[in-house]
């Protein structure tokens, strides 16, 4: 059975459901663009468009937030202790080179949850919109972690 | 080339996952969290994965969008949805697969919706999930 002394009451996980991180903007650079592209084997895409990897980190950095505070708000036992449940990333136009989106986050849900062998992890989903400078959605981002609770 | 539904992807190969990029792509997303950077840390964990650091989630996604890209073109990506059930390690090789599962006509495009996966020759599937494409008037990039 794992260590349960540190696991932070359901009550208070419970309660980041509705959180809305303060949102912002982000321009993804061609030096930015450039690396994460040569990051995945590929070459760079034509006419500015960045590669779609670029939706993990432009719109937790855009919505005014980042990994670490992602860890803290669910009060993450440590960095290691994070376990990735999927992200689901929806484009409904090109993605530019120095071109400035507007970001909005907020927690979708957040939920205690149970293993098969009664292990505790809490379910974190944030969801992150992204719009042109005309206010046109251009991308969505869910991201759902779970954060593990004295198993590791 | 006009799809159909089973046709397979045309796969793309990962030769070797570089514990370098991971680095960068650590430095550039400002992820804190070791396993991606240091394989003492990843050592020190009771997940038997040895002195190898563990690829970023968006990285290994990223190889299968390089997949589709191949496929159907830059920008053909309308969505994808990834799970992860088991880490991708530096030095593996991994290749990334799909299959047409249905095609439609939305808004005037042509969707072709894929199960798509990342794959290592002993580990078997290490990233799984879902993608719409979509397929311009002149067709694929040959499947088998």
């Amino acid at each position: 059975m794992a260590d349960r002394r540190n696991v932070p009451p359901r009550e208070q996980i419970e309660a980041l459901a509705g959180h809305r991180f303060a949102g912002g903007e982000y321009t993804v650079a061609h030096w930015e663009n450039f690396l994460l592209t040569e990051c995945t084997g590929a070459t760079l895409m034509p006419d500015g468009m960045v590669h779609p990897i670029v939706l993990f980190h432009l719109p937790i950095v855009g919505a005014g937030t980042s990994i670490t505070d992602m860890f803290a708000l669910g009060q993450a036992e440590s960095d290691l202790s994070i376990m990735i449940e999927s992200y689901d990333w929806e484009f409904l136009a090109p993605l530019r080179e120095e071109q400035a989106y507007r970001v909005e986050g907020s927690i979708q849900s957040s939920e205690r949850c149970h293993t098969d062998s009664d292990d505790i992890y809490d379910r974190i989903q944030f969801r992150f919109e992204i719009f042109s400078a005309d206010r046109s959605p251009v991308a969505r981002s869910i991201i759902t972690w779970h954060y593990t609770r004295g198993m590791l | 080339m006009k799809p159909a539904v089973g046709d397979n992807i045309p796969e793309w190969v990962m030769e070797s996952v570089s514990a370098e990029r991971m680095r960068t792509m650590a430095a550039i997303l400002r992820d804190p969290n070791p396993i991606h950077w240091d394989r003492e840390a990843v050592a020190a964990l009771p997940l038997g994965l040895g002195r190898r650091t563990i690829n970023q989630g968006p990285l290994g996604l990223g190889y299968m969008v390089n997949m589709l890209h191949a496929w159907a073109g830059p920008g053909s990506i309308r969505r994808m949805v990834t799970r992860f059930p088991q880490v991708v390690l530096d030095g593996e090789q991994v290749v990334s697969r799909g299959i047409i599962r249905a095609l439609r006509e939305e808004y005037g495009e042509q969707l072709a919706d894929c199960d798509i996966w990342l794959e290592h020759a002993e580990r078997g599937i290490l990233l799984e999930g879902s993608a719409t494409v979509v397929i311009a008037a002149g067709g694929l990039a040959k499947g088998d």
